[in-house]
């Protein structure tokens, strides 16, 4: 019964969080660029109206495509909210991000497919890092199981910053910021059409926003655990982290995604393996 | 009884091979395939409901020297095909089998008698269940696709009886490899199932099949070599024939420092089998073979017997250099054939890129060497089996529809055939998501490899690799211009009936792991490697108990919820297909800056100077950074060293 509890507030709180958390970006990302910019709730306002709109769509698959991105989005913050195994939180958030760029494959438009792509590259830069930050937490706690990462004494930010690094470029691609904005940017002078959401209109394309925001407050989530006990400074870090981003996203340029995945193969990977390294060393498992 | 079902299960296959032989009638050949297919069927399930026995077959007569006999006869008659396709690499490696096994029968004067000859354990009960049931289904399917072959390429002479021959025999000879327990019968059962894929992948006859059928053979006969010479090495330094006993081998008991050397040479052999890397090369050319061998042999089963080696022989060298060495070597394939597989445009080497790469995933749990990994491995052999089984049938039934193997002519195929997109679709989802089996596995092997660090990361990077072949393959055929109603495809009951069934059965197999971990994986996992079990067998969840390897050991290491992951799946894919439909009101046609012809169920534009043109979509293959031509030369160096360092670990541990 608690879980049921648990599992309906998740539902229900974690857009008003999400949507709230992009009102704050848009406004200050709109005094960074010396405008005055909407009002907080503004994500609220468009998401009704989106809602209020005609369904119109390019196909039936479409739809089914964005709407299970929308509810394996759900099952993975649900993953990390009951404490669950990573892995498995990981691995829905790779389906989720696959149902995306089918429902974009899925419809005979070349703008949809560029992003779709392009996403894919995405997919392809930042899930090996999710999967190495599985493996060290293990090597740390002995457990993937995330309630293990919640009642553990000693924060996994002390052994695990090289990862931290490498999961904060995490979040720059999820967010869809510069200079990982790669198949649909928030800036509309670097993008091509609307790349990846093109072809999504009325209450799809709202489907697609509640899954962004359930997918922000997700990646938030996953950079909290790196400070799990006491959850206070785990949020700070994650609220800290998310200002960061505005800032990289505004003195930053798009940048092409064979370079992301270059970065990500190159820098992120290395940064993983030499932090797993170390946490065998230390546990002396070699 | 016992002495019926083994007949049954290695006899019957060649009565019926020989008859299918003699048959020129399509309806009586179909009909003596579907029943040898059921019988072979009921049987396995009754080896399965039996449970574990061991079994000689009976005094009075010689078949010890049968199979001696039938192993020159293969070896000479690779010498010939040696001869006749002029190719020197099957001459040398015929030669270098024959005459070991002559030296030692003729001049050791070895005799080879074992007591049992074999022993259908909990893992040849697993296996013998995949090969009849899929091997049988896949039987069925080429009675038909062998017809629509022939028409297609219009042959003046049937040779389905030939094909059908091979395909049937090879499961007998596959069921004999699983049950043996006398090494030396087992290196026969190997080299017919060798046979067959030579055969098989000659079948057409074009140059290019005899090619690489003249690849396969030789490659897999480096590893038929590397096996006479581990037979030859067990039976000199352990002392007479008791040595070439499996059970013995796996069992301890003999001097084990010894025995290193020779299951190293035997990992080799399996990974040669299995096309490992640098061995990947045959099981590509194999593709030019008809889909069912490829779904057969080259995927769901015969390379399965090279992963079924490296598994079984795990105790013989757990603890040992060569067991990380096993896992690296895997990893290693596991990671190189998903970069290569995002280059391919042609579907069937997708596929086989894929088994290749699972098959390194296998034999990499096999070298982590504890009992989690084990499991994790009988579990990947069996979804592997089911999924991969169904996709190569799907790509049959494709280039049946629109004769062609390339990606980019799978365009649209949602389109033009939705049942087998279906199908198609969600024999590639189970391949790489959540909740399926493969995921379930994968997920085992992650969690069980902090012995092998290494081996994870290779895991990892190949997990992400994975993602992308697939996901950009299946873009591929989902793609269609907007319209609705689109009119399903007909298909042959030889071609939906096998299709079908693995389509229920990924469902019910992912959905039962459970139960089936509970009744036939913890056994069988026990088999290979005795240990207590970690994994917890609830029906609805998959719980992994905790490990001290890691000092601050928890109790429970991970927690896969099966059951609420399928839930979720249907919650998010089966229900909004089953129960959203659009009116063709609510159509548009997609953006193309204004430059469209006419309705939405048109792909045609404006191009310059207002000729209609058809626009055309590709996909991405990054054949400069990950093509073979760019990483050929790499990966296959780096897996060279790795099986050099393999054996040399098996030379030092002595």
């Amino acid at each position: 019964m608690n879980q049921f509890i648990i599992v309906i507030a998740t539902i229900v709180l974690a857009p008003i969080a999400g949507g709230l958390l992009f009102g704050i970006d848009r406004r200050i990302t709109a005094r960074l660029q010396g405008r005055f910019g909407p009002p907080i709730l503004q994500p609220f306002y468009d998401l009704f109206k989106l809602l209020g709109k005609d369904s119109i769509a390019v196909s039936n698959m479409q739809f089914v495509w964005i709407y299970a991105y929308l509810i394996l989005m759900i099952a993975s913050l649900l993953c990390l909210i009951l404490q669950l195994d990573f892995l498995v939180l990981v691995f829905l958030l790779g389906f989720a991000g696959v149902a995306l760029v089918l429902g974009a494959f899925s419809t005979k438009s070349p703008y949809s497919h560029f992003g779709a792509n392009r996403e894919l590259l995405q997919i392809l830069a930042y899930e090996p890092v999710l999967l190495l930050l599985a493996i060290a937490i293990y090597a740390q706690n002995g457990t993937f199981l995330i309630s293990e990462i919640v009642s553990h004494q000693q924060p996994l930010l002390l052994s695990l910053w090289p990862l931290f690094i490498a999961v904060l470029y995490v979040l720059t691609i999820k967010m869809r910021k510069s200079p990982f904005d790669i198949s649909t940017s928030h800036h509309a002078h670097q993008e091509i059409v609307k790349g990846i959401t093109i072809e999504y209109s009325g209450p799809f394309l709202a489907l697609y926003e509640l899954a962004e925001w359930y997918e922000i407050v997700l990646v938030l989530g996953i950079i909290v655990l790196f400070w799990a006990n006491p959850l206070w400074i785990g949020l700070l870090i994650a609220f800290a982290a998310f200002l960061l981003e505005l800032v990289v996203d505004n003195i930053a340029a798009r940048m092409t995604a064979r370079w992301m995945v270059r970065l990500s193969w190159s820098v992120g990977l290395t940064l993983g393996i030499l932090n797993i390294a170390y946490l065998y060393i230390m546990k002396g498992v070699f | 009884m016992t002495d019926g079902m083994m007949a049954i299960a290695i006899l019957l296959p060649v009565v019926a091979g020989f008859l299918i032989l003699a048959i020129r009638n399509y309806f009586a050949r179909g009909v003596v395939v579907v029943i040898t297919a059921i019988v072979l069927i009921a049987n396995s399930i009754l080896f399965a409901a039996k449970g574990p026995l061991t079994y000689t077959p009976p005094e009075g007569f010689e078949w010890g020297t049968l199979i001696s006999v039938l192993d020159y006869a293969i070896l000479v008659l690779y010498l010939l095909l040696g001869f006749k396709l002029r190719n020197r690499l099957v001459l040398i490696f015929a030669a270098t089998q024959i005459i070991p096994i002559v030296y030692f029968e003729f001049v050791m004067k070895a005799h080879m008698d074992l007591r049992p000859a074999f022993v259908v354990d909990h893992l040849a009960i697993v296996m013998t269940l995949i090969i009849s049931i899929i091997g049988s289904l896949i039987c069925i399917y080429a009675i038909r696709y062998m017809r629509d072959h022939e028409e297609h390429a219009h042959v003046d002479k049937s040779r389905q009886s030939r094909f059908l021959f091979w395909l049937v025999l090879f499961l007998g000879a596959m069921n004999g490899l699983v049950f043996a327990n006398n090494l030396f019968w087992l290196y026969f059962f190997w080299e017919v199932t060798t046979l067959c894929s030579f055969m098989l992948i000659s079948h057409d006859k074009t140059q290019i099949a005899l090619e690489n059928a003249a690849r396969a053979l030789w490659m897999n006969s480096t590893g038929g070599t590397a096996f006479i010479l581990a037979i030859i090495y067990l039976y000199v330094t352990q002392g007479g024939a008791s040595a070439l006993s499996v059970q013995n081998i796996i069992g301890g008991g003999m001097h084990s420092a010894a025995m290193v050397l020779p299951v190293a040479l035997l990992c080799f052999t399996g990974c040669t089998k299995a096309a490992q890397m640098p061995f990947q090369s045959w099981l590509l050319g194999a593709m030019v073979a008809p889909t069912p061998v490829s779904a057969l042999l080259h995927s769901s089963t015969m390379v399965k017997a090279g992963v079924y080696l490296v598994l079984r022989l795990a105790p013989a060298y757990a603890g040992t250099l060569v067991s990380t060495a096993v896992a690296v070597v895997g990893a290693f394939t596991f990671f190189g054939a998903s970069a290569l597989a995002i280059s391919q445009t042609t579907g069937k080497r997708v596929l086989a890129y894929s088994t290749i790469a699972n098959l390194g995933l296998i034999i990499a749990c096999a070298g982590i060497n504890t009992p989690l990994s084990i499991a994790a491995a009988i579990l990947l052999i069996i979804f592997h089996a089911i999924s991969k089984g169904m996709l190569f049938l799907c790509a049959g039934a494709i280039e049946h529809q629109i004769w062609s193997r390339e990606i980019e002519d799978m365009e649209g195929l949602a389109a033009k055939a939705p049942l087998v997109t279906l199908i198609t679709a969600v024999g590639m989802l189970s391949m790489f998501l959540p909740p399926f089996g493969m995921v379930l596995g994968k997920w085992i092997a992650l969690e069980a490899a902090y012995k092998v660090p290494l081996a994870a990361i290779f895991f990892v990077l190949a997990s992400a690799l994975t993602i992308v072949f697939w996901t950009k393959w299946l873009g591929r055929l989902l793609q269609v211009v907007p319209k609705l109603g689109w009119p399903l495809e007909k298909l042959s009951p030889s071609y939906s009936f096998p299709l079908w069934t693995l389509f229920i059965g990924i469902f019910v197999v992912g959905f039962g792991i459970g139960p089936i971990y509970h009744y036939f994986i913890a056994s069988a996992t026990s088999d290979v490697i005795p240990g207590i079990s970690m994994i917890g067998s609830g029906w609805a969840n998959v719980v992994l108990a905790g490990s001290s390897a890691v000092q601050t050991g928890a109790a429970v290491r991970g927690s896969f919820p099966v059951w609420v992951l399928y839930l979720v799946l249907g919650i998010a894919l089966f229900l909004p297909m089953l129960f959203f439909g659009l009116k063709s009101t609510q159509l548009r046609q997609v953006y193309l800056c204004g430059e469209q012809t006419g309705g939405t169920d048109t792909d045609e534009w404006c191009a310059e100077a207002d000729i209609k043109t058809k626009f055309i979509l590709g996909g991405y293959y990054f054949q400069g950074t990950l093509g073979e031509k760019a990483l050929n030369p790499w990966v296959n160096t780096v897996a060279i060293l790795l099986l050099a360092i393999m054996i040399v670990c098996g030379v030092i541990s002595k």
